[in-house]
């Protein structure tokens, strides 16, 4: 089922891809082919490749129950909000708070998953900011 | 004789106490920048530039620093990828496919070690063929047209047939996903804007860097969360064999001779300006895949499967100097970075540099032989260091990974919206490696799809719209002929001739 | 520790620049967006200029050389105007490239006024070239060979299609007399290097581009420079090579080198670098720069060089017009 899902999906992506290919405005002189042909054969290969994998579906791969899948979700909540936090919380901060989330998630007990994400930040604060000379997010504290 | 002793001259130049210095830091900064997911090469040299600068060097001992990044980093690439299953730069892509699940069998130190040696060997041999086949190398890069570039590029597309999953429709979706990436942008033939949807962001395209972080560590990640209180995620650390830290003689008489092909096949692909060290690592392991995997033993965890791709991509580094000293074109973005910095520092390459700098040529190529068997001593000893990384719980591991995968990205490019394609990214490749679909594919089309369809297009203005100009040139017809009977025709007569065999015998090499 | 003791620094002298509301501009961290890859003009402009001015003291430290390809600049331009309209310690190499395109209006929804335009650092005449073993040998030959079969002489350059490199040639071409210049083949590559690579490897008859990037390979004799589209001779290694005028095919392709800095920059960050760069310009190390890469003399400044882009941007305008690019 999972696959002809994914098959059904890539039939759409290709379709929207090659519409939206169609729509490419050309520019007032082009070359030959023009910017639109290459990006049309490609949706033209998804399409072929998800006709056959709905056709000829493999096995039903091993979906983790909902709880794990809202878990993944969640992480990936946090992942976003992380990318968001960083120019105005400062990279030290925010990367503390993910890190130590990630690692509470993973199996760690609260308080030493703090530890690991205090230790995970300041770890790569130093090797790539303070070695490397990386510009990170530099927050309302300076780090 | 004269070019041994310009050599010479150059170990003079280079064998001061202050180059060998600088080599050393380049080498061990190159190693972790590259082993860093997210820190290529490439950016590698960039980040230092600012440094060699602010130290104030001369000409010579900048260019020994930013080499030693440079080979460094391609020695780096391969850790993550056999330790972590995460490719550490682009070259090491194909590291991850036989590194990782010999590392999963206890041989994580022989991988390792291995790959070290596979390294040395590419990049030794590469430089050698830079000191004395240079000038007849920019002959066979000439020789590359747009229609020779359109058709190298479907041979690299023809092998992944070979090398990728069960199911041949899952890799050609995976290769279609990564050239429609390869398509968001602004086009650079005629300049106009496409699948941008208005997103300024966009118009300089998706970074492959994002794209492989994201698909690689961060999915990492998410099966480990999947994972959690199962064995995957906690038996693992504890029942870990490093296996030995060196590998045993038998296996480097094994692997010689792959190694010998696919230095060989390295170099000549980094030659070429614009196919690069990710090509040349990818091209040596699927021919060799095809020529000597007899059991289908590639990708799982096959030593040769390790050599091939580490000989190649640092072959391939030594041979992407080629076209950037002797026609100033870079043949990758490393060498791309390195150019801007020779032009800096005032320096025009060309074909008159090996005449006008000799000493700048001769001290650089002097350099990446120090270097290279700097890294060599560097690497052997520091396996040990290294395979411990596996000992660290993964409750603590992957939260590390996927911060400096963070890092990494925005680093470069201070962009959250660099950060949330990532993301983006991450969850696609969750959902694609649960459903078996290869990742390798997507990788390579995002590298490759520009320069195919731009060399395609190319070759259709200079023929006028025919065709049949992409099939005219010997070089191209045998390229072609390559491609559909090295790899197209035994997939499709296998399929033809064994239909119904069981899946697990019926892979044994149709030849 | 380093990083972050400067960065203490920096934050102290800032604090005190603003209790005591200091008049003189300090850039801080200065940079230089380069809107193409490495190896071409615009890096060239940021690097070299970077490096003097940093060589004269007129910067704090090294100036920083961001690469921000794509677009043919549009990108660089639009990520000045969205996102880092108010930097002050930011300018951005720019050429006849930039003008051309914003000419035809290639920049959506972008135009010149949006930006400040700084100072000019020189320019670089257009040349058109052959391989070395070619049996072309003048202009005119090479333009009668396409009058009679367009589709026997494919021309590389570096620029997209309808950029500076191609419109060259096409105001040659409307010069020599073929009035439908579209069926002109113009191949577009990744930069000059790889243009005149394809020129040596025998895939194109031509190139177009301009004189420095052209110059390692003159100087080895690999390629024939057919015409040098300036006023009168070049001074230096291409003194040799006639200019397209003498040839009877009157057309001036000069490639302006420059900076524009960002629209909401302050009047003191903006007089800055109208004197920095000038200062540059003045500079014997400059003129020395300038006479090893080809590059003639134009010394524009402030509201003279705004005054010169919109001339520049109006007269594109009307040769794509005449030429039949836009409408």
């Amino acid at each position: 089922m999972s696959d002809r899902i994914m098959g059904g999906v890539g039939l759409l992506l290709a379709a929207f891809f090659i519409w939206q290919a169609t729509l490419i405005q050309e520019s007032f002189i082009s070359d030959p082919v023009g910017p639109k042909i290459f990006p049309i054969i490609i949706g033209g290969l998804v399409g072929l490749s998800s006709l056959a994998i709905f056709l000829k579906p493999d096995d039903e791969p091993e979906w983790p129950d909902f709880s794990r899948l809202f878990e993944v979700g969640l992480t990936v909540a946090v992942m976003v909000a992380y990318a968001y936090a960083l120019p105005s919380a400062g990279f030290v901060v925010s990367t503390a708070v993910a890190a130590g989330y990630l690692s509470w998630r993973l199996g760690t007990p609260p308080v030493k998953a703090a530890v690991a994400g205090a230790v995970i930040a300041i770890g790569i604060y130093v090797v790539f900011h303070l070695i490397l000379g990386l510009s990170l997010a530099r927050g309302p504290w300076g780090f | 004789m004269d070019t041994l002793s310009a050599l010479a001259d150059g170990f003079s130049i280079a064998l001061t106490f202050q180059n060998l210095g600088l080599a050393l830091i380049g080498c061990f900064l190159g190693t972790i920048i590259g082993a860093l997911p997210g820190l290529g090469p490439s950016n590698g040299v960039a980040i230092l530039i600012p440094l060699a600068f602010t130290l104030g060097l001369p000409a010579t001992p900048a260019l020994i620093l930013l080499t030693s990044v440079y080979y460094g980093a391609m020695y780096g690439g391969r850790i993550s990828s056999i330790l972590l299953n995460i490719p550490g730069d682009e070259p090491a892509l194909m590291t991850t496919l036989d590194g990782y699940p010999m590392a999963r069998k206890g041989m994580a130190g022989e991988a390792l070690a291995l790959s070290g040696i596979a390294s040395f060997v590419g990049a030794f041999f590469a430089t050698w063929g830079l000191v004395f086949l240079a000038p007849q190398l920019v002959k066979v890069a000439l020789l590359f047209g747009p229609a020779e570039y359109f058709a190298l590029f479907a041979l690299a597309f023809a092998t992944l047939g070979g090398i990728a999953s069960k199911n041949q429709a899952k890799a050609a979706l995976a290769a279609g996903l990564g050239l429609g990436i390869a398509m968001i942008g602004v086009d650079g033939q005629t300049g106009v804007p496409r699948f941008t949807f208005g997103e300024v962001h966009l118009y300089d395209g998706i970074d492959f860097l994002v794209a492989i972080v994201g698909l690689f560590a961060l999915s990492e990640v998410f099966i480990f969360l999947e994972h959690r209180g199962t064995t995957k995620a906690t038996g693992d650390a504890s029942g870990i064999k490093l296996g030995r830290l060196t590998p045993p003689l038998s296996m480097l008489k094994q692997t010689a001779p792959t190694m010998a092909r696919s230095t060989v096949l390295g170099f000549i692909a980094g030659v070429l300006p614009g196919a690069g060290a990710s090509l040349g690592s990818f091209i040596s392991y699927s021919v060799e895949k095809r020529l000597v995997d007899k059991n289908n033993t590639f990708g799982t965890g096959d030593p040769r499967g390790v050599a091939a791709p580490e000989a190649g991509n640092n072959a391939a580094a030594g041979g992407a100097l080629v076209p950037m000293l002797a026609l100033g074109v870079p043949g990758s973005g490393t060498t791309a970075v390195l150019l801007a910095m020779l032009l800096a520092l005032n320096i025009t390459p060309g074909p008159l540099l090996f005449t006008n700098n000799p000493d700048v040529v001769w001290g650089l190529i002097a350099a990446l032989f120090i270097g290279n068997v700097m890294l060599l001593v560097m690497n052997i000893p520091m396996v040990s260091l290294f395979v411990r990384v596996l000992l660290v719980p993964p409750r603590y591991l992957m939260p590390a990974v996927a911060m400096i995968s963070f890092v990494g990205i925005y680093g470069i490019s201070g962009s959250t919206f660099d950060l949330m394609v990532m993301v983006f990214f991450g969850l696609l490749g969750w959902i694609l490696r649960k459903l078996d679909v290869p990742l390798v594919p997507i990788i390579l089309g995002v590298l490759l799809g520009n320069q195919m369809e731009a060399n395609m297009r190319r070759a259709m203005t200079i023929s006028d719209g025919d065709w049949s100009a992409l099939f005219a040139s010997p070089l191209s017809i045998g390229l072609w002929l390559f491609a559909f009977f090295g790899f197209i025709l035994p997939i499709v007569a296998g399929r033809f001739f064994r239909p119904k065999f069981p899946r697990t015998d019926s892979e044994a090499d149709p030849d | 520790m380093k990083n972050f003791i400067t960065r203490l620094a920096a934050t102290a002298v800032a604090v005190v620049s603003l209790t005591a509301a200091a008049q003189a501009f300090d850039p801080g961290a200065t940079e230089c967006i380069a809107p193409a890859n490495p190896g071409g003009g615009w890096d060239f402009t940021c690097r070299q200029v970077g490096k003097t001015l940093q060589d004269l003291k007129l910067v704090p430290g090294t100036m920083q050389v961001t690469n921000m390809a794509g677009g043919g600049g549009g990108v660089a331009y639009a990520e000045v105007i969205n996102k880092r309209n108010d930097a002050n310690n930011l300018i951005i190499a720019a050429s006849s490239a930039t003008s051309t395109r914003l000419a035809q209006g290639a920049y959506p929804g972008n135009t010149m006024d949006q930006v400040r335009w700084v100072a000019s650092v020189g320019a670089d005449y257009g040349i058109i070239a052959v391989a070395k073993d070619s049996a072309i040998n003048t202009l005119p030959e090479l333009m009668e060979m396409i009058k009679a079969d367009p589709s026997s002489v494919s021309i590389a350059g570096g620029s997209a299609v309808g950029g500076w490199d191609h419109l060259k040639v096409l105001m040659a071409a409307k010069k020599a007399g073929i009035e439908d210049v579209r069926t002109i083949k113009y191949v577009a590559f990744d930069g000059g290097g790889e243009a005149v690579t394809q020129l040596l490897g025998g895939s194109v008859q031509a190139f177009t581009g301009d004189a420095s990037e052209a110059k390692g390979f003159v100087d080895s004799g690999d390629i024939k420079v057919l015409a040098v589209l300036a006023p009168e001779r070049l001074e230096g290694d291409f003194a040799s090579f006639p200019t397209a005028k003498e040839q009877g095919i009157d057309v001036i392709g000069a490639n302006w080198r420059g900076f524009y800095a960002p629209g909401g920059s302050s009047d003191e960050a903006y007089d800055y670098w109208v004197n920095a760069i000038g200062t540059v310009y003045d500079s014997a190390e400059w003129k020395d720069i300038m006479a090893q890469n080809g590059l003639a003399p134009l010394n524009l400044r402030g509201a003279d060089f705004q005054a010169f882009v919109a001339d520049s941007v109006a007269s594109i305008t009307d040769i794509s017009k005449e030429i039949g690019l836009i409408h």
